[in-house]
């Protein structure tokens, strides 16, 4: 299935706006996505599948005396389709309640330039270029320790593009690119099993370095042997970027969502100008970053990205907004309206959650402790508590620390606490960062916190 | 406007159209790559999503989609290909790629990828329930949400939000594959999940339910919005008052619906055979003692109107129970036709995909513990001091047998009586040891739905009856 052009994509969303328009609806909007991803996988040790997975389709908003109704569809070759689902989406309208807090759709903004978001050669690759890339990436980790089996990976390349209209005379068009690879990798040794560790490379531009994936996942499990139980007390815990998006994926960046403060979710309601970190903490939400994973000159409704400060030196300075939740408060939105591709409405997500990096590198940051964990990954984040922020999770690879050195794996260690404490107790940040989920953030050394050990 | 026809012939219609396109797809891959295997998997799929934030519907929202994934196999590798079309110019040139993308793969492959052996089938299963929720006005489906938030947000002042889903997909699935099986499964599911939020002076609670079926829209005749709203709301307000637990090893009692939760993921997904092959602990284990004699774990497919029930799975298999532990000893593993033909064990019916954007893996269906002969009563009298944990948040595994369940309700026991409330307790350990420490066993049953992310999303049911383990590493927030 080859790839929708710019001026089809656009014709769509037009088109259906003006279909909407023509059956007397308030506001109309149509978002178009179209996204190509081709994939090499390998399962247990071996590169077995690959696939091509071509997925667009156009959804449709229409407001109705406030109330707002939705529908979409992939079915695009069929005219019939297409006004079915713009009528679909004014009936659900008409069976929706009014809403009081709707103060209209976007208007019409000038978008900003971005750079590092697409790249021609990724669109150009073919399933035997990832083939190479998953070797690549297979062979280094296989060689570098005989303990280790690689469980799952994959390398893929996705060419992704959107297309917005609204009845306010919004329009916009913006494609970017994504390539990526990734190893799951597991060591055993005299009758212990690793938990899984996992390695992974994502770019917007044709800079990858599978190798580096390989010999990492290998690393890591290798390092994850012979663990130990731990005893329970407060510790330095340095977080790795892994472990830092799980436990604030759920609390810390819902926390900053202005729908999250206005329905009483957030405990940074009535904060802003507040202390509410460490100081050494400064966050910014940066739809605009060079080469971010989440970069796009607008937001899934067609308002312009930006970069906006969230916590500056500790201090919490903005929330972060879509179109409803600004007008609410009469407010402009900051650019974080997100969807699931065409199937969804939008909804309020951050872009590129970008947290500042210190000065020390890694190795400074732990050979800085005494005593102390170092935790790459945590389970059972998604089941902490997201408004008040309590977590109680495991740590698992994690290693200690001791005299300034990583000193043995442990086993099964707990962490218990406070999301908003742990941003309080951060005493530094290291100078690698990278990306990650909605997340940019280096590894980060937290003073206290609760380890429940054996 | 040319080719005008209503969505109710492209539900139920052209059925013999379709099926000839599918046949000239599958030829394509077999006659043309000399594909081993080949299998289309053709989909029309209508969803109607609701979301109401407080009592305002935030958007009420109806989906129709259509698409046909392909996979084959070709020297021994996978190649794989969704297209969200029908038509068959389309889908000639997906197979054609899907075909040269298994032989892209083939080159590097170590050992080729072989299917079980597996009956042919020609079937047509239709769904019968008695409230087909596409037949159901879209204003009855928002006056349904809208009462749960009433009752939500009525309770208490102190709740302080709700957030109500709902999601209905019906439609249809066409599989046929080059060995002669060809099968039309409706499809069916009713799902809605409440999620309530409280606020007194400076602590935050919350609490979620789900309700999910393949029966029909009668669902809500029995977990109506009462009984779910107020189940709901009625957490939320009490965690207020709950205490964090003490953290350590002590004796806990599990209900059902946390039972569930350990059982399919602490346990569970180490038996998904994939996994299982990938280094689970359970690959050395096989035929020998993992649990405590009276522990006997099933995965089913065949309860009739259970959110992870289904006929045929994805590879066109029929479900069925399966025997997964029995009496402590593990006899068995949730299969593909790969997995099968590599254990050279029998098929189980648990390759599942969410749509036609996703290929078959193994996934669950209805996990649980089989009830055995101690009262709730009886559970309790002999604990000194342990916890019930009654309802989980969420939870999570390793392949080497870590797990940790998040608890949203729970309850200390003091001289085996219920106590003190306590607030975001959290279970760990490792799954072998935690089995063999279960000492007793309740007589109830109950299964609750739920959703199961594995790269995609399959729709299950868990839990079993109430039970007691001798020791678990209880955590919580201090």
């Amino acid at each position: 299935m080859v790839a929708l052009k710019q001026e089809e994509i656009q014709g769509l969303a037009e088109k259906a706006v003006n279909l909407a328009q023509k059956r007397g609806i308030d506001e109309a909007e149509a978002f178009v996505y179209q996204g190509l991803t081709t994939n090499v996988i390998i399962e247990r040790g071996q590169i077995a599948r690959s696939s091509r997975i071509v997925d667009r389709g156009l959804g449709i908003r229409a407001i109705v005396n406030k109330a707002i109704g939705f529908s979409y569809t992939n079915m695009l070759e069929s005219e019939a389709v297409i006004e079915e689902t713009v009528l679909k989406a004014l009936r659900s309208a008409k069976a929706g309640k009014p809403d009081k807090d709707w103060h209209g759709l976007p208007t019409k903004r000038a978008y900003p330039s971005v750079t590092g978001t697409y790249d021609n050669k990724i669109v150009e690759l073919s399933s035997e270029d990832l083939v190479k890339i998953a070797s690549t990436m297979l062979d280094a980790a296989e060689k570098s320790d005989r303990r280790i089996f690689p469980i799952d990976g994959e390398a893929g390349a996705s060419y992704l593009c959107k297309a917005i209209a609204n009845s306010n005379g919004v329009e916009g068009f913006d494609q970017g690119t994504i390539i990526e690879c990734s190893l799951a990798t597991i060591a055993k040794a005299e009758g212990e099993v690793t938990p899984v560790c996992f390695e992974f490379n994502i770019e917007r531009k044709y800079d990858l370095k599978p190798e580096w994936v390989g010999k990492e996942a290998a690393r890591l499990a290798a390092s994850a042997l012979k663990a130990k139980r731990t005893k329970t007390k407060n510790d330095s815990v340095i977080f790795t970027q892994f472990a830092l998006q799980q436990l604030f994926y759920f609390t810390l960046i819902n926390a900053v969502k202005a729908d999250y403060v206005q329905r009483e979710q957030s405990v940074f309601k009535g904060k802003i100008g507040k202390k509410v970190a460490s100081e050494v903490l400064t966050i910014c939400d940066d739809g605009l970053l060079d080469s971010g994973i989440r970069t796009w000159k607008f937001d899934d409704e067609g308002v312009p990205q930006q970069k906006t400060p969230i916590i500056a030196k500790g201090i919490l300075r903005n929330f972060i907004y879509d179109n409803y939740a600004a007008k609410k408060e009469g407010k402009e939105s900051t650019g974080n309206a997100s969807r699931a591709g065409y199937l969804s409405t939008p909804t309020l997500e951050a872009t590129n959650f970008h947290i500042m990096p210190g000065k020390k590198s890694p190795e400074e940051l732990v050979s800085g402790l005494r005593e102390g964990l170092l935790v790459n990954y945590l389970q059972g984040a998604h089941s902490s508590n997201p408004a008040s922020g309590e977590f109680s999770v495991v740590a698992t690879p994690a290693w200690k620390i001791r005299d300034g050195e990583v000193d043995y794996a442990t086993k099964g260690a707990m962490l218990a606490g406070n999301i908003f404490q742990v941003l309080a107790d951060i005493s530094e940040l290291a100078n690698n960062e990278r990306k990650i989920g909605q997340l940019v953030v280096p590894w980060v050394l937290v003073e206290n916190v609760k380890v429940v050990g054996k | 406007m040319l080719n005008r026809f209503s969505f109710k012939n492209l539900h139920v219609g052209r059925g013999e159209i379709l099926k000839d396109v599918l046949r000239k797809t599958i030829d394509v891959a077999v006659q043309k790559f000399g594909a081993e295997y080949a299998e289309v998997r053709a989909q029309k799929l209508f969803k109607t999503m609701l979301t109401l934030k407080e009592e305002r519907v935030e958007a009420t929202k109806q989906g129709i989609e259509n698409g046909v994934a392909l996979r084959v196999l070709v020297n021994g590798a996978w190649g794989f290909a969704s297209v969200g079309t029908l038509n068959t110019e389309t889908l000639a040139n997906a197979a054609s790629d899907a075909c040269k993308m298994a032989k892209a793969a083939s080159s590097r492959l170590k050992k080729p990828i072989k299917l079980a052996e597996a009956k042919a089938v020609e079937d047509k299963v239709s769904m019968k329930p008695k409230k087909d929720p596409s037949k159901i006005p879209i204003e009855d489906k928002i006056s349904t949400t809208l009462s749960m938030s009433e009752i939500i947000l009525g309770y208490d002042s102190r709740i302080k939000s709700c957030t109500i889903d709902y999601l209905d997909l019906t439609g249809r699935t066409h599989f046929m594959n080059n060995e002669g099986t060809y099968i039309e499964q409706d499809n069916l599911y009713v799902w809605s999940r409440l999620l309530a939020t409280a606020v007194e002076t400076g602590v935050f609670t919350y609490s979620r339910e789900e309700i999910g079926s393949t029966a029909g829209y009668e669902v809500f005749d029995i977990e109506t919005p009462e009984i779910v709203g107020k189940r709901v709301a009625e957490r939320a307000v009490k965690q207020l008052k709950a205490k964090p637990p003490k953290g350590g090893a002590n004796p806990a009692i599990l209900g059902p619906n946390v039972v569930g939760v350990f059982v399919h993921e602490a346990f569970g997904h180490l038996a998904e055979a994939d996994l299982t092959l990938s280094g689970s602990v359970l690959l050395d284990k096989l035929g020998k003692k993992i649990a405590s004699d009276i522990v006997t774990f099933y995965d089913d497919g065949s309860i009739e109107g259970a959110f992870g029930s289904f006929k045929y799975d994805d590879e066109g298999i029929p479900t069925q129970k399966t025997l997964l532990v029995k009496d402590g000893v593990i006899v068995g593993l949730m299969h593909n036709r790969d997995t099968a033909q590599k254990f050279n064990a029998k098929l189980t019916g648990n390759a599942r995909a969410e749509d036609f954007r996703f290929e078959p893996i193994i996934r669950m269906r209805n996990t649980f513990i089989e009830p055995k002969d101690y009262s709730f009563e009886e559970l309790l009298e002999d604990v000194k001091f342990g916890y019930y944990l009654k309802n989980f948040r969420g939870g999570q595994a390793n392949l080497d047998g870590t797990f940790q369940v998040g608890i949203q309700e729970a309850y200390e026991i003091v001289n085996g009586e219920m106590g003190a409330s306590i607030r975001n307790a959290s279970i760990s350990g490792n799954t072998l040891e935690t089995l063999l420490k279960v000492d007793a066993v309740g007589k109830d049953f109950e299964l609750w739905p739920g959703r199961c992310g594995k790269g995609q999303t399959a729709f299950v049911c868990d839990g079993g009856s109430h039970v007691r383990v001798k020791e678990v590493l209880v955590g919580g927030s201090a």
